[in-house]
């Protein structure tokens, strides 16, 4: 059973441009000149229930424009779209009460009241009953950890607060399906951490679906086994996080730092028959590429050690965010 | 029903947000006050210069502008939208409202409305009240009835051009002037419109129907038999208007592209 799917789903928007001048901006007034820009461009794919999905892509890329397909906010230019058995933007009311929905940069409470305040608004504007309220909300604000916070305007919190806040106030109706737009863009470590605790603890206990958006690949890492990848409105990458790690990670590599000074020479006489390259950056460090994935570490360091001294020994892993960052620098099909 | 709680819970949610800031209330109750009085004086003032005009006469053209200021005194209550394209189209806020399940442009009227405008309420009925004393109006059984279905029908009539304005904003990414140009010419509604050449009373008649809040339905009250059709189709006008309004409307959320990301 399928909590969202997507099939050849397309956005396009008019694109006005203005021309030079003033005769340019006289001539707007009747007759405008303008492109058409495909946001989304004939995507498709299908989100399980309970499943946690990481929807990763630059700036621009077309993240934000189908995530407002999904919550029903645009009506989509062509293609067709099933969020929990309903067509978003077709049957929006009934719809966006089976979703909850954070944008990282947009508030859902009141400014000036304090918050609990605005719980209650959301509670009657979803027609939530009093006990389900009582029972599900209560949970949600003891994981938070916003009991204190309720009774404070909106405006006297500081970020990490108000988006604590905010996730409580889009899990009021308990929703099936939860939609976040850079839910810890501008937080702290710490409070990243709370709220990623907080979303797996929801994940596990009602089985929530999450689809995310983020910038910050680490959020993705702890929250998400698969990630769907954007690129100019078009998915290059639907697959499993790991995978994506173990075929375009490139190999592990080495830094090995000696106490005195030695010849580039010297180390590929000692390990011309391991799969390695050599790299080096100073006259003491020295870096260990590994091309095979079969070698072990151990093996490096016991045909190195024996024979000239190591003073530091360090294994590098190339992070996710530097496998998308060159993933996006080259493309995906030179990359890959 | 649901429509009916979630006004008076927006209204709570309103007055605890203007109670948050007591000095600024304080404030606000006592300038509105103000410039109720200042309103009312200025009208009578200004008014005793006048005598007949065109068939009207001072006390019933200060009639009229006393019954125009009941239904724009509601109409401002809940169709404040001067700054919808700016707020909720421009910098999104739009967005927010379409993940919320209630209609859309409920909630905006909502969130935008402004229960202070109700104080012309008054300031409107004491100055009928003051006119029709002077004109010696006979008051039947029925006519509060009257009264209550042309104040509404003009509150929907404004009510709906406003809508149609204000549904520009999301086929329109510029901001426009439609909105201060149209507010100018809603005030010839105040006045009779046979004071008017032909073509403005067509206007005002037909294309932006204002004097359908002002002149037609007064003249009821003031027994002007000669326009009482005019009077008995000020309700048919609300509706039409009224629905004209929130079709451009819902066909402009339908055309809403969002802001930013």
């Amino acid at each position: 059973m399928y909590s969202i799917e997507v099939k050849d789903l397309t956005k396009e928007f008019k694109s006005y441009r203005s021309r030079e001048g003033l005769s340019g901006a006289i001539r707007d007034l009747f007759t405008r000149e303008f492109n058409i820009v495909r946001a989304v461009d004939g995507i498709s794919f299908n989100v399980k229930k309970g499943e946690m999905v990481g929807y990763i892509g630059e700036n621009g890329a077309g993240k934000s424009t189908t995530i407002k397909m999904l919550t029903g906010i645009l009506k989509p230019t062509s293609g067709s779209i099933q969020v929990n058995g309903r067509d978003p933007h077709k049957q929006r009311e009934a719809f966006v009460r089976t979703i909850g929905v954070v944008f990282g940069q947009r508030s859902q409470l009141w400014w000036d009241i304090a918050v609990q305040e605005s719980f209650r608004l959301l509670k009657k504007v979803y027609k939530v009953s009093d006990e389900q309220y009582q029972t599900h909300m209560h949970e949600v604000i003891e994981i938070l950890e916003i009991e204190d916070l309720l009774n404070r305007p909106v405006r006297k919190l500081s970020l990490g607060q108000r988006m604590r806040c905010e996730l409580a106030a889009a899990l009021i109706h308990n929703p099936p399906l939860l939609f976040l737009d850079e839910p810890t863009i501008g937080l702290d470590v710490l409070v990243k951490l709370k709220i990623r605790e907080f979303l797996k603890e929801l994940n596990a206990r009602y089985g929530t679906t999450v689809l995310l958006t983020t910038h910050d690949l680490t959020d993705i890492e702890a929250l998400c086994q698969r990630v769907v990848m954007l690129d100019e409105g078009k998915i290059i990458y639907d697959g499993e996080l790991q995978e994506l790690r173990e075929n375009w990670g490139g190999g592990k590599s080495a830094a090995i730092e000696f106490t005195h000074r030695i010849q580039l020479e010297q180390l590929t006489a000692l390990t011309g028959h391991l799969p390695i390259r050599w790299e080096q950056e100073n006259p003491l460090k020295f870096r260990a590429i590994l091309e095979s994935n079969e070698m072990t570490v151990s093996e490096l360091l016991a045909c190195v050690a024996p024979h000239i001294e190591v003073k530091d020994f360090r294994i590098e892993e190339v992070s996710t965010e530097e496998i998308v960052q060159k993933i996006y620098q080259k493309g995906f099909t030179t990359y890959a | 029903m649901f429509y009916g709680e979630l006004f008076f819970d927006y209204l709570k949610q309103y007055l605890k947000t203007k109670l948050a800031y007591r000095l600024d209330l304080l404030n606000e109750l006592i300038s509105d006050f103000i410039s109720q009085i200042v309103n009312l004086v200025f009208i009578l003032v200004v008014f005793q210069h006048t005598n007949f005009i065109k068939g009207w006469s001072q006390q019933e053209i200060i009639f009229i502008y006393g019954f125009f200021l009941i239904p724009f005194a509601v109409f401002s209550t809940f169709f404040n939208f001067w700054e919808f394209q700016e707020k909720y189209i421009i910098k999104g806020e739009m967005d927010r409202i379409l993940t919320r399940p209630a209609h859309h442009l409920f909630q905006v009227v909502l969130e935008t409305m402004d229960p202070e405008s109700l104080a012309g309420v008054f300031t409107g009925l004491i100055i009928m009240g003051y006119a029709g004393y002077q004109l010696d109006l006979e008051i039947a059984w029925y006519d509060p009835f009257v009264f209550v279905l042309l104040v509404l029908s003009g509150v929907f009539l404004y009510g709906g051009v406003y809508i149609a304005i204000a549904s520009l904003g999301f086929f329109i990414d510029a901001k426009t002037g439609i909105s201060p140009m149209i507010y100018n010419i809603q005030s010839y509604g105040r006045y009779p419109v046979d004071i008017y050449n032909k073509v403005i009373r067509f206007v005002l008649t037909w294309i932006l129907p204002f004097a359908f809040v002002g002149v037609y339905p007064s003249a009821y009250f003031l027994g002007r038999e000669d326009l009482f059709v005019y009077v008995w189709i000020t309700p048919v006008m609300g509706i039409v208007f009224f629905v004209i309004g929130v079709w451009l409307w819902n066909l402009g959320v339908k055309n809403y592209r969002g802001a930013g990301s």
